[in-house]
């Protein structure tokens, strides 16, 4: 029987309803026994689980949520500005926003009548939207497809076709877990499935016709990258077990090549072979049997890695031109390998992988990640030191004898980081929290002063929102004192009067033209709460700058002794 | 028209000598709609003029002054203008202000419901006014409320189905009307209830007036598992039935419309029960009474209430206080 995108929909939002993890898979495994069209069940897997497209075919509706919002407002005959945008901003969310004003406003109601319209139907409107040119088309294809729907259906319409979480509680690894209970699988071979295809349509496909022995890892077919647990004290148990490598300032990335044919995927898996010529040209000259690299992506230039700041202008740009290629050329540096001699060797240890990454760069002549043996806190701080000195953010220790945990965070790899920055910052708004801390003000936008600066109105202007460093105890002397400075509430938000000064560390200052100053700190936390500081003793955007400006101009060591990496 | 923050929340009006929810010292009237925290006078032992059931509640909320009850539709001279009380649906003994003098009529709306709450005295307005301040907590389209039937058989059914399942049912709710509406909504049933300390002891103003809030008692935490439980969300991350493993929590509330309310309070069900009217009610009140001139007050969003009255013609803007100068 098929099923409608209705009954989807509202199962998804029952689901939403539910606080239970096993109930939430329970709904959706039924859900799923329900399908027995194949190309049916794979979409409503992948509609939950990845979004309007397979993740790994890369599409994208580019249907940005500026232009369904223009188009929710048109549909509802209301004004943009003026009435949709603070219906956004109070519900947090776009999507709810459009459903909750197709549910009330009449002209809407006027315009829909809900037909049942069925997984295809709705996969071939995505293909439409991918298809369309320009904005005002897709504005009329959404249109068209909203009169056949109901809110509920064109709220979660929207979420999918962001290709993005459908923030109902329900997280990649649930679905799974619905494959596996809906087809009595075991939970770890859907798992294993679903990262060596990397499609959860796919997966759940195979579960249902019992092939799940065919997930084989392919060439030119991008696998979950393994990931670090950043660690907070170098005093680590049995230093010995750990090969050192410096944390390259650069942006990782697989690479797929085979002969003539290369292929580099980012950390989101999207393919991104096209902004780098050099790099394929680099493989392409080597003539090389199949092999998957995994490894980074670094500016460099006179024998120096140049600042990550910089490869982002390389970020992006599908066609870079001769100026940009000579301005910022980049280099690949790998580091691990992860498919060789027509066979994936991710099972091995990292040992033996090292010593047949080594072998293949010695023959062909590539860039490979310097590894260090250590025995202690000491060689870790100076190796630390020297991976700074070269422009790197830090150090990488990895577990000798571990595999490669494609898709995983987990302790066989870590990463030590330097202390980031940190700046004195006024507390403008406080978010109501979610989880554990609901019912308190939990997260806080933080902002630098801009009083003297002839550039802006305001005094102060946000630079990033902080949800942890506080303890218990401070989260609640916070809540108490924000109850006496709150002036506006918008729901969840409480705009405060600006006294709260907070130190904030972070990792980076980013540039980030969307937002009102132009940067943004990266993961920025709570150091201390200053109750002796006031708002006229906070950091000013031009301090935010400064910061900027030095990072990129820091001194940097030339790879010439105790190289980063070498060529082998 | 001249209008003047006073205290905390409330206005004045210095020609008439007169305000409302607030102290202010010139003033020979005080006039409060209703007794919730933020139109209560922060000025304990103030003189002030309010319904009697508003009086009831205001007394044993700390309010020590002077009361002096009016009843709905009975009206009071001050010597330079009319004051006459209109149940306003927000609450039991809550209402609209009217006032009429040299200047023109004029309705002060404080928190009011329509329709009304099932827990209050109902509600009535004048056929027009002149001028209209209207409170607009929510003034966005994205509100617009199910009928109380509705709600209440969602509340009852709550109730019903987590004791069938041995959970105890806990109903998130503003201690003083809110809470008594569901208690009144659950009566029918005659289960158990419990009522959190701050809210049980509003609840006999209630009963006084003749609403039947069912078979209640004040929480304890021994004894309350089993029972229907009723209290303020905050009283649940200190430790209100946390001896109970086995409960199922629903928030009632209008912002229960947003549904990051769910994680952010982690409950199981949200119920939009609002003690306000909705945007698409308070657009049609503020039409049907046509006045000259609408002053939008308690609002996050006053530019689009402001928008929409202006596109159908009326001439509105938000209430930007002033504290009274110094002269
Ligand atoms: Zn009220």
């Amino acid at each position: 029987m098929p099923i409608s995108f209705r009954t989807f929909c509202e199962t998804i939002q029952v689901i939403r309803g539910t606080r239970s993890t096993n109930t939430k898979i329970g709904l959706f495994a039924q859900l799923l026994q329900q399908i027995d069209e194949p190309w049916e069940l794979k979409l409503a897997a992948q509609f939950a689980g990845e979004g309007a497209f397979d993740e790994i075919s890369g599409k994208r509706a580019s249907v940005g949520s500026r232009t369904s919002g223009l188009a929710a407002a048109n549909f509802c005959e209301i004004d943009y500005d003026y009435v949709f945008k603070p219906c956004r901003t109070a519900t947090g969310s776009s999507s709810e926003a459009i459903e909750k004003l197709m549910e009330n406003i009449s002209a809407a109601i006027k315009k829909r009548s809900p037909k049942e319209l069925s997984l295809t139907d709705i996969q071939q409107i995505f293909e439409d939207l991918r298809a369309a040119r320009n904005r005002s088309d897709k504005e009329i294809i959404l249109q068209e497809a909203w009169k056949k729907m109901t809110p509920v259906e064109i709220k979660y319409f929207i979420r999918i076709l962001g290709q993005g979480s459908l923030r109902i509680g329900f997280e990649t690894r649930s679905v799974v877990a619905s494959i596996a209970k809906a087809f009595s699988k075991n939970f770890e071979d859907v798992r294993y499935a679903h990262m060596i295809t990397g499609s959860i349509g796919k997966t759940a496909l195979l579960a249902s016709q019992n092939r799940l022995n065919d997930a084989e890892f392919r060439l030119f077919h991008p696998l979950s990258f393994m990931l670090a647990s950043p660690i907070e004290s170098r005093m680590i148990e049995h230093p010995e077990y750990y090969l050192a490598e410096e944390k390259f300032d650069g942006m990782r990335a697989q690479v797929h090549v085979s002969g003539n044919s290369v292929q580099i995927f980012s950390r989101d898996l999207n393919d991104i072979t096209r902004s780098f010529p050099e790099i394929i040209d680099f493989f392409r000259q080597r003539d090389m049997p199949p092999t998957v690299l995994d490894g980074e992506i670094c500016v460099y230039k006179n024998d120096t890695i140049l600042p990550f700041q910089l490869l982002q202008k390389r970020m992006g740009l599908k066609k870079p031109g001769k100026k940009i290629l000579q301005e910022y050329p980049v280099l690949y540096i790998a580091y691990d390998l992860l498919y060789s001699g027509n066979e994936p060797v991710f099972d091995l240890t990292l040992i033996k992988r090292s010593e047949l990454l080594k072998k293949i760069a010695a023959k062909y002549n590539l860039a490979v990640a310097s590894q260090y043996e250590i025995s202690g806190e000491e060689d870790i701080n100076y190796l630390f030191e020297q991976a700074l000195k070269h422009g790197n953010e830090g150090l990488m220790l990895k577990r000798k004898n571990s595999k490669y945990e494609y898709g995983q965070r987990r302790k066989s790899w870590l990463k030590v980081k330097k202390p980031g920055g940190s700046f004195d910052a006024v507390i403008m708004y406080a978010h109501a929290g979610s989880g554990k801390r609901g019912g308190t003000y939990s997260d806080f936008t933080l902002g630098i002063s801009v009083k003297n600066d002839e550039r802006y109105e305001e005094e102060f202007i946000p630079i990033g929102k902080a949800y942890c460093g506080y303890t218990d105890d401070e989260l609640k002397k916070l809540n108490d004192r924000i109850s006496e400075l709150a002036v506006e509430r918008y729901g969840p938000t409480l705009g405060l009067l600006p006294k709260l000064v907070v130190e904030i560390e972070f990792d980076d200052v980013q540039v980030n033209k969307r937002t009102k100053a132009g940067y943004t700190l990266r993961l920025p936390r709570f150091k201390a709460i200053r109750w002796d500081l006031g708002p006229n003793d906070i950091n000013t955007l031009k301090d935010v700058e400064k910061y900027y400006q030095n990072k990129l101009q820091q001194e940097r060591l030339p790879q010439d002794q105790n190289p980063s990496f070498s060529f082998h | 028209m001249n209008i003047q923050k006073a205290g905390y929340h409330g206005l004045y009006f210095p020609e008439l000598k007169i305000a409302l929810d607030g102290y202010h010292p010139d003033a020979d009237f005080v006039f409060i709609s209703h007794a919730h925290a933020d139109h209560m006078p922060r000025n304990r032992s103030a003189s002030v003029h309010a319904t009697p059931a508003t009086l009831g509640l205001m007394e044993l909320r700390g309010f020590r002054g002077r009361s002096n009850p009016i009843n709905f539709h009975e009206t009071l001279d001050t010597g330079r203008c009319t004051v006459c009380f209109f149940p306003a649906g927000h609450i039991l003994g809550s209402a609209m202000i009217h006032i009429e003098s040299d200047s023109g009529t004029l309705l002060y709306t404080g928190d009011y419901r329509t329709p009304p709450s099932p827990a209050s005295e109902g509600f009535a307005a004048p056929e027009s006014v002149d001028y209209l301040i209207t409170e607009a907590t929510f003034s966005l389209p994205i509100y617009k409320w199910k009928s109380h039937e509705e709600l209440a058989e969602e509340i009852r059914n709550f109730a019903k189905d987590s004791l069938e399942d041995e959970h105890t049912p806990v109903f998130l709710a503003y201690n003083l009307g809110k809470a008594q509406e569901i208690m009144h909504m659950l009566a029918s049933l005659g289960y158990p209830m419990m009522i959190h300390g701050a809210g049980y002891k509003l609840c006999s103003v209630y009963e006084k007036f003749g609403y039947d809030l069912g078979n209640y008692s004040a929480y304890d935490r021994a004894t309350c598992e089993g029972n229907i439980l009723i209290t303020p969300a905050s009283a649940l991350s200190n430790g209100f039935a946390s001896n109970v493993s086995k409960k199922r929590i629903a928030y009632c509330s209008g912002w229960a419309a947003l549904e990051s309310r769910q994680t952010q309070l982690t409950v199981d069900k949200l119920i939009p029960l609002s003690d306000h009217l909705d945007f698409f009610e308070l657009i049609g009140f503020c039409q049907r009474l046509s006045p000259k001139k609408v002053f939008i007050t308690h609002t996050p969003n006053p530019d689009v209430v402001q928008h929409y009255l202006q596109k159908s013609g009326i001439d509105a803007s938000f209430l930007q206080l002033e504290a009274p100068s110094e002269e």
